[in-house]
């Protein structure tokens, strides 16, 4: 066999695949009463392409099951209609088909004698359509145009577009390099940098287009599922209709493939424990046919897709103890409970929502129950928009870069002390004690310096604090395996490759690692004691600037307040009763930077305010607007060190 | 399949990588430590853009000591991973293994210019520290 005949037989399988998909689609169309005769000769195109292919290839069961199809469709098109007790016949022969055009042997003898014993039993009805079937023979042009109203499309091999994404990944991080370089070369070269401008524009659009290209609508997987339901409420004696809303919502390819058996499983869970017996439906007031609805939306920077029924609900008893576990996810995951008395065939005994929770988990996502006795269930998965790109919160310890989702990130706080909690290290937050996240490297987690900054992670309704010895920042990064050796290894969500070409490992939210239990005792001398040098409110739109200049000044031992922008801060002076400095933005909305300095200036209480500028705003205009309305400093974030930030600072608040 | 194999030192030893297994040999760079991960497992490093965790062959083998220069990429079906080694020595077609070996990662041994050289099973070599 040479390469391109098995390239062929690749592609008339995914064709066939393709072509299965829809045929399932408009016979369940058919059995429900939504599908009509557009129905029909939408099966006996697909049927009749996948037929001609498997001739042209020689696979001849696949050929006679598709022959087989596309005549019944033949004659339903003349009568106008299939008849019900035939779909799930088709149905299992669309299926047959499935398998013969994947080398299955001898899937079709038996499902052909089926149909043709159908056609017997129904007789007279079929031999009248029959001949009217013959007599329509010269339709058959209709069937041989089935491509002309689906849009364009090449086949890519997956592996390809991700070659491609490395390639763009890399050529950002380059772009950045030349960046570095031009700036430290010192200005002047202007048409070198508006060159590197329109490259970051065209570098950015390059990108976002190549992740387009791993995204995929969740439809691709959906297919199944109302079949998938169908079947499972026949074999139990009940019934139930799937809705499917937000199929067209893009994911990852990589995070499809495998939540694909995890709704699958919900499915399962929904019409076994959820959805009653028709009667049992009656005596409670609900309508005989169960509901279950899969729907997906886009919520902040993740997905979420939701399997809901109108079923039994998790037991009253259950639900009140969920405040005890955390959550409602949290305790049906760890206790295996299902929410069915008996653990029925069909539910999988022994695989309960803690297999689900994990497979959301590796993906990066998180899980959530919402339940009614009496009134259903609710389970979302809350899923990342693409594995790909992901925005982080970069930070060094042991002189390694790390970075942390900025999904998970909490806050940005500093530590001056460590306790105890159950005999794990622990810091103090608002009167609370958060566990320390141990990475095992450097310095043990009793020995962390005086007011080091503390990441709060928060992540399936929990929170840890991720030790940091200093931020770097926010980034968008492109993110990369760890290698197959590692892909065993739990606590990371991959590796991004850095603009100086260091490599941050990107940690896994909800794998933290624990710190060891510590049989010393933790507690040292408070360091609060120390004199604060005065209280600073910080103005920035962005969460992480706000929280970076947050964990810099409380580092350096400021009491610290912080705006999202003019409005907020003006608000926020007029009630603070101890403020010694400002340190603002420029650019936000609302009210910028500039306005919220000629406010200060103009109001009669904080007139004398000392009021930094922190901005991206190198030019010499905006600095001269700056000194105009009245900043005492100006900070330009390319030159933003801690250094230079705290001088100005210290000078400002020591007068 | 050509007997043609890279020789490496170790802590002081001599072996062979069948160079169907090797990519590439690189310089030592910057690695990142990756807590959690197997002791031999020294972290990942980026290279051209790939990370490629690296691996400290010494400590496999269970040799003491070492004065790593190189890693040597290899591969085995899916895994990847590069070898520390002290030196790349030669480049070289291997005599009949004539000795015998104990070890489950070498797939035999044999003498080249009075020095014992044996012959590493990359598969079982990476196989070994994967983490499952």
């Amino acid at each position: 066999m040479t390469a391109s005949d098995e390239e062929i037989r690749e592609l008339v399988r995914a064709e066939a695949g393709d072509c299965l998909q829809r045929i399932e689609a408009s016979l369940l169309a058919l059995e429900s009463g939504a599908g009509g005769v557009e129905e029909i000769d939408s099966i006996l195109r697909d049927a009749h392409s996948v037929k001609g292919s498997a001739a042209m290839i020689g696979w001849e069961e696949s050929t006679a099951l598709a022959h087989a199809i596309e005549e019944r469709m033949e004659r339903g098109r003349e009568a106008g209609s299939i008849p019900a007790e035939l779909i799930d016949l088709l149905l299992r022969a669309a299926d047959g088909l499935g398998r013969a055009v994947n080398g299955e042997q001898g899937v079709a003898p038996p499902l052909l004698a089926e149909l043709t014993a159908f056609d017997a039993e129904h007789g007279g009805e079929s031999a009248e359509a029959s001949t009217e079937g013959e007599a329509a023979a010269p339709h058959g042009p209709v069937a041989a145009a089935p491509t002309a109203e689906r849009s364009p499309t090449i086949r890519v091999d997956a592996a390809k577009v991700d070659r491609m994404l490395d390639a763009v990944g890399e050529a950002v991080l380059h772009h950045r390099r030349l960046e570095h370089a031009l700036e430290a070369a010192g200005p002047g070269i202007r048409q070198a940098s508006e060159e590197l401008d329109l490259g970051d524009v065209l570098l950015a659009d390059l990108q976002d287009s190549v992740v387009q290209l791993r995204t995929l609508p969740l439809s691709v997987i959906t297919s199944p599922f109302p079949r998938a339901v169908r079947d499972l409420a026949a074999e139990q004696a009940k019934e139930a209709s799937l809705e499917i809303s937000g199929a067209e919502t893009q994911l990852d390819r990589v995070i499809l493939d495998g939540i694909s058996e995890t709704i699958v499983h919900l499915l399962r869970n929904a019409v076994a424990h959820g959805i009653e017996s028709p009667e049992e439906r009656e005596r409670a007031g609900k309508p005989r046919l169960g509901r279950i609805e899969l729907r997906a939306h886009q919520r902040g920077g993740m997905v979420a897709i939701e399997v809901a029924d109108d079923g039994r609900g998790v037991a009253a008893e259950l639900v009140s103890q969920a405040g005890e576990a955390g959550s409602l996810a949290d305790l049906l995951a760890t206790t295996g409970l299902s929410t069915a008395e008996s653990v029925s065939e069909i539910a999988g005994r022994g695989v309960g929502l803690d297999a689900v929770k994990r497979s959301v988990e590796r993906l990066g996502g998180g899980l959530e129950v919402r339940s009614e006795p009496g009134r259903g269930t609710e389970v979302t998965l809350l899923l990342p928009l693409t594995l790909a790109l992901m925005r982080v919160l970069l930070f060094e310890w042991a002189g390694q870069a790390f970075a942390l989702p900025m999904t998970a990130v909490g806050r940005v706080v500093a530590v001056s002390d460590t306790t105890s909690l159950g005999n794990r290290p622990a810091v103090e937050i608002e009167g609370r004690a958060v566990p320390i996240s141990w990475l095992g490297l450097g310095a043990g987690p009793g020995e962390v310096p005086p007011r080091s900054p503390a990441v709060i992670v928060e992540s399936l309704g929990r929170q840890m604090a991720v030790m940091c010895e200093a931020l770097i920042g926010e980034e968008e990064v492109v993110i990369k395996s760890l290698g197959a050796i590692l892909a065993g290894l739990d606590g990371y969500l991959g590796a991004a490759i850095l603009g100086d070409g260091r490599i941050a490992l990107v940690l896994d939210p909800n794998h933290l690692l624990d710190a060891p239990r510590e049989e010393m005792a933790l507690d040292r001398p408070a360091d609060v004691s120390a004199r604060s040098p005065g209280t600073v409110l910080v103005v920035d739109d962005q969460f992480s600037a706000r929280e970076l200049q947050r964990s810099i000044l409380e580092v350096a031992g400021y009491r610290v307040e912080v705006a999202r922008d003019g409005r907020e801060a003006l608000r926020r002076i007029g009630e603070m009763t101890e403020l010694d400095l400002v340190v603002t933005d420029v650019q936000m909305p609302e009210m910028d930077g500039f306005e919220l300095v000629e406010a200060i200036r103009a109001d009669d209480v904080h007139r004398s305010l000392p009021v930094v500028l922190v901005t991206s705003l190198g030019d010499e205009a905006s600095r001269r607007r700056g000194v105009e309305v009245g900043a005492d400093a100006y900070v330009v974030k390319n030159e933003f060190d801690q250094e230079a930030l705290l001088e100005t600072i210290e000078r400002l608040t020591a007068g | 399949m050509s007997d043609v194999h890279v020789h490496v030192r170790v802590a002081g030893e001599h072996y062979a990588l069948p160079v169907e297994r090797v990519l590439e040999v690189a310089e030592l760079d910057t690695i990142a430590a990756v807590p959690g991960a197997p002791p031999e497992i020294l972290g990942v490093r980026n290279l051209r853009g790939q990370v490629l965790p690296v691996v400290a062959l010494a400590a496999v083998l269970g040799l003491p000591g070492g004065d790593p220069t190189r890693v040597v990429v290899v591969e085995s079906g899916e895994l990847h991973a590069g070898l520390r080694v002290d030196e790349v020595l030669d480049v070289e077609e291997l005599p009949p293994r004539s000795e015998a070996v104990e070890s489950n990662l070498l797939s035999g041994a044999c003498m080249v210019d009075g020095e014992l050289v044996g012959v590493l099973d990359v598969d079982a070599v990476l196989s070994s520290i994967a983490v499952r």
